[in-house]
């Protein structure tokens, strides 16, 4: 994997952009986990709920988003020992999203603390949290 | 037209604490990782580990039960509007591709809440172990529920 960051608490870890979010992708998750839900796939029902006219994507995958995010900054998914987080809003297909996050603290043992949050077009708030790295 | 379920009473709510769930297996199939990983836009890794998220996977899809019959046994349904609280990973451990993993866990509490816009509403717990081939614990997944409650 990549190279292990040096870090300083208050650093931004390295945003991840999602340019628009795929609903053909919703599908294929929606047939992993064997999620019923029709707000995934079924614009029409998304309509009838009041949610507008996109379908909904699954909670998990935007905490994936984060996810991967982390592991990209961090060389490796594998790195994180442990992410807690919120789901504060909605995430559509066609949504722009943003990753990012910042060291908040830093331990002898090569433990890193970090804020981490994902946006829609870098400002609305869709998930917010904590993880927790070892980075030696 | 939907109906929200009745209300628990607090002693009923409590009483949800300590419940097993009972549990099950599951198999980080290699297709399954691939297709994740692309829905993700995580890469596909050739070292066998794979991504976190299949820690939460492995814990939902080896509860032992759905998700319907968790609302369930929350005294709620799916047209209570049910949402998502907190979701914590401990990945101790990453999981690795190919291998089948024992899921065990409980549900570990059960609050009341009274809210000044949102009402009554009860946040319900519960935590899995994801437990590896060798017996160890790989990964243990913590999450909540809040569920919008009737006035009493």
């Amino acid at each position: 994997m990549s190279t292990v960051p040096d870090p300083s608490i208050g650093d931004e870890l390295p945003r991840l952009v999602i340019e628009a979010v795929d609903a053909e992708k919703m599908k294929t998750m929606a047939a992993l986990l064997g999620d019923s839900n029709p707000i995934h796939w079924d614009v029409a029902t998304v309509r009838e709920l009041g949610m507008g006219d996109q379908p909904v994507n699954q909670g998990p995958n935007n905490l994936g988003y984060v996810m991967n995010m982390l592991g990209g900054w961090a060389g490796g998914a594998e790195r994180i020992q442990e992410i807690r987080v919120r789901f504060l809003d909605n995430v559509f297909a066609g949504d722009c999203l943003e990753a990012g996050g910042t060291v908040t603290a830093i331990s002898d043992d090569g433990t890193v603390e970090c804020d981490v949050w994902l946006a829609r077009d870098g400002t609305h708030p869709v998930l917010a949290g904590t993880a927790s790295l070892i980075l030696r | 037209m939907t109906s929200m379920t009745l209300t628990p009473t607090t002693d009923e709510l409590e009483s949800l604490v300590g419940r097993q769930f009972p549990g099950g297996t599951y198999a980080v199939e290699p297709w399954r990782v691939w297709l994740t990983n692309d829905v993700i836009g995580a890469p596909q890794r050739t070292d066998g580990v794979a991504h976190p998220m299949f820690c939460y996977y492995a814990a939902m899809a080896g509860l032992g039960i759905s998700i319907d019959e968790m609302f369930t046994l929350c005294y709620a349904s799916a047209d209570d509007g049910p949402m998502f609280g907190e979701c914590d990973i401990q990945q101790l451990r990453p999981l690795e591709i190919g291998a089948t993993y024992t899921v065990r866990g409980e549900i570990t509490s059960a609050v009341r809440k009274q809210g000044t816009r949102t009402g009554t509403f009860d946040i319900v717990a519960f935590q899995l172990e994801v437990i590896a081939p060798d017996g160890e614990v790989s990964s243990i997944v913590s999450n909540s529920f809040i569920f919008p409650r009737r006035p009493q």
